[in-house]
């Protein structure tokens, strides 16, 4: 069917790229009937959000409500203000190993004690806050293909404040089918802990075991992203980040069991972690859309390692099926594994010196968290309603044999940790 | 007295075999809208909403009237406008061939039609005035963030290069709604068909060959999809034996040399068709090169 006429021979060539693709996507856009008038600009986009997190075992439980607002100024510019309020109750593991005895401890404050019975994992039941965080985001579209965002954070917890600014610089590529961004964010956060600033490997017992009243961490993160369209149903993302964090990253609440040969913890210590880390990441991911059912396929890969001797390996999917009437469901399934960090113990022995750097946070530790959720989606008076429910598995691995003597012996040193978290977003 | 109804119609129908036509005059074009296997009315009344929208569109984006939103936007008043849904659409289609073409598809170019008219023209227009044009061109040099746009002063846009096969895709888009028979719409050589005919047929199209007027050279047949042709060869001016064509270079502001008389692409819808072809003759000697690249189905005279 197909005729060509050559008009002449040619001697010279040129070569071009394809861009069929593209103009038929946005041929496509053009004939689709216009629904609604774009919403006024004067008008605020409101998103809310309430979430309730429950810990297995009534450890951490957790209520947030978050209210995000967004008002684009004019076609150039927009403005985002959000504010989250979370109230935190419940215990959480002090770093103690459990032991086949009742063991008391005293509270982070030095006020008071709590008695963990026989074979449990200590908790530390004094867990309890509430944080309230504003953060605010502008974007700005400088030219045809530069875009521009900065924005700043300030959170307040009854012994935290963190404090953060951020700015990013994205360019459009290749007929906007590449963008590349480059971003850097800088946080400053002073922690003053009830009681001060416990002096690490030092006993909790000893009066004189506190060194200041507060101390500080800065934050310094640099973010590279290139985001490409690989063709109408593909989006693909590559992100490199590194971040470099400097000054009090010891967890002051957290202390280590220090137990003799038979297993018996007699002293604990506070922990005590570097100064100094670098973390970097890299992360990939593909968004696939899957024509003309509508059902979005979004899978990510990251890569994680620090100085401290963490590694991580993260996978994420989400799967978007469209149902009738707006409707619709996302399963959610998502995979971590997390290696040690190099100063990662369960407890120290006491034969041997009091190493400078120590955790037996199991959050440090070698871990795999599962996660697997649904969320439902759905219109409410023609705006976008959606829960989602998810269930988090978190296995702690580690050396069985390290539950010795008569103070340990059939002891799990590594329990497992499970919670449910349900999330509901209305947007209006 | 029994007066004629269809005398007040802006249309007419005819009944072919197999088909009724439906004929008007819009854009400057022959409209046709070809409707397979239906009744008398029905066809009446799909013409009936065909003509109504392609005339909604003329009167929405000609340049030639005062009263609608190309002319608030050429009125030079430097000013910041604010345009609608659909103008947003072909506006951001129009930048994007901009940017897919490298500046070469540029809705500003049309200011040098004044110079390049090819009324009865026998000599090229004075070097200095097509130099003193090309400040006001570039869309590059407009501000648009959709839904505002603000022309530079002395810029002017017209988006007649994409109005007609976007006419005739929108048409073909409401007849979808209203009928599930066959039909071919056609605005001067611009075409879209919806589906084969109930016998089984495709439409069978007869491309005039640009360099023997009113001579069909090329049958080609379509059941669906898009089919939109560039070039015109009875506008063009001769001087010194050297031919100019109209396809005129934003960029400098004369015609661009050594490409085909026609091209004629086939795509997923009119205004792609319209696009690739329209692209492809600003590429001049590099025309087939560039649909070669395209994947697409052309023909070129």
């Amino acid at each position: 069917m197909q005729l060509k006429i050559k008009i002449k021979s040619k001697s010279k060539s040129k070569t071009f790229t394809n861009i069929s693709m593209t103009l038929a996507a946005a041929t496509c856009a053009l004939s689709t009937p216009v629904l609604a008038q774009p919403s006024e600009l004067d008008s605020w986009d409101v998103n809310a959000g309430l979430l309730i997190y429950a810990e297995g075992d009534n450890q951490v439980q957790a209520y947030e409500g978050a209210l995000s607002l967004t008002k684009q100024i004019d076609d150039e510019r927009s403005i985002n203000v959000k504010g989250v309020i979370d109230v935190l109750t419940g215990a959480s593991p002090n770093g103690a190993v459990a032991q086949n005895k009742a063991q008391t401890f005293t509270r982070p404050s030095g006020n008071g004690s709590y008695t963990t019975v026989t074979g449990d994992t200590p908790l530390d039941d004094t867990f309890r806050d509430t944080r309230v965080a504003l953060s605010t985001q502008y974007q700005q579209q400088l030219s045809r293909l530069w875009l521009y965002s900065g924005g700043a954070y300030l959170s307040k917890e009854y012994d935290y404040l963190a404090l953060s600014i951020n700015s990013a610089l994205a360019r459009d590529f290749n007929n906007r089918n590449t963008t590349a961004s480059l971003g850097f964010a800088y946080a400053y956060d002073t922690i003053e802990p009830e009681g001060g600033i416990p002096n690490p490997g030092v006993s909790v017992d000893n009066p004189n075991n506190r060194l200041t009243d507060s101390d500080t961490k800065q934050t310094l993160d640099l973010l590279f992203g290139l985001t490409q369209v690989i063709d109408r149903q593909t989006l693909m993302q590559l992100n490199y980040s590194i971040s470099d964090v400097s000054g009090y990253q010891t967890d002051p609440f957290k202390i280590f069991s220090v137990v003799d040969s038979n297993g018996w913890a007699n002293d604990y210590v506070y922990e005590n972690r570097p100064d100094q880390r670098t973390k970097q990441s890299l992360f990939w991911r593909t968004k696939y859309n899957i024509q003309p059912s509508g059902q979005v396929l979004d899978v990510s890969y990251r890569y994680f390692w620090d100085d401290w001797g963490i590694t991580s390996h993260t996978i994420d999917s989400k799967w978007r099926v469209q149902l009738s009437n707006q409707h619709f469901i996302e399963p959610h399934l998502r995979y971590y594994s997390q290696q040690a960090a190099d100063f990662y113990r369960v407890y120290l022995d006491d034969s041997q010196p009091i190493p400078e750097y120590m955790t037996a946070d199991y959050r440090l530790g070698e871990l795999q968290t599962y996660t697997i959720g649904l969320k439902y989606g759905l219109p409410i008076a023609g705006n976008e309603f959606s829960v989602r429910l998810e269930y988090y598995l978190t296995q702690v691995s580690g050396d069985d044999s390290l539950a010795k003597g008569a103070g340990m012996a059939g002891l799990d040193l590594y329990p497992d940790k499970s919670a449910i978290m349900l999330q509901s977003f209305y947007r209006f | 007295m029994i007066k004629d109804d269809t005398s007040k119609k802006n249309y007419t129908l005819k009944r072919q075999t197999g088909y009724w036509l439906g004929e008007f005059t819009v854009m400057a074009s022959p409209c046709q809208i070809l409707l397979d296997n239906v009744d008398g009315a029905l066809a009446d009344s799909l013409t009936a909403l065909a003509y109504a929208e392609a005339k909604r569109i003329e009167l929405k984006f000609s340049r030639f009237r005062d009263d609608n939103i190309i002319a608030r936007l050429n009125s030079g008043t430097n000013e910041i406008i604010r345009v609608d849904e659909e103008t947003i659409r072909l506006i951001n289609l129009a930048d994007l061939c901009f940017q897919l073409s490298d500046g070469l598809f540029d809705i500003s170019s049309g200011v040098l039609g004044k110079l390049w008219h090819f009324k009865q023209q026998t000599q090229l227009p004075n070097d200095a005035d097509i130099k003193a044009l090309l400040p006001n061109i570039g869309w590059q040099k407009a501000s648009w963030n959709a839904p505002l746009l603000r022309l530079p002063k002395g810029m002017q846009i017209d988006l007649g290069g994409i109005g007609k096969e976007y006419a005739v895709d929108k048409v073909a888009q409401l007849l979808q709604q209203q009928t599930d028979n066959a039909f071919l719409v056609n605005f001067g050589g611009d075409i879209y068909a919806n589906k084969l005919r109930s016998n089984e047929d495709s439409w069978q199209i007869a491309i005039e060959d640009p360099n023997h007027l009113g001579k069909s050279k090329l049958m080609i047949s379509l059941a669906q999809g898009g089919l939109a042709s560039s070039g015109d060869s009875q506008r063009y001016i001769e001087v010194d034996g050297q031919r100019y064509g109209h396809i005129l270079n934003p960029k400098t502001g004369y015609p661009i040399a050594g490409g085909p008389a026609q091209v004629t692409v086939y795509a997923q819808n009119c205004v792609q068709a319209g696009m690739l072809a329209t692209i492809a003759l600003l590429q001049g000697e590099f025309a087939e090169d560039f649909l070669i690249a395209q994947d697409c189905r052309y023909w070129l005279s």
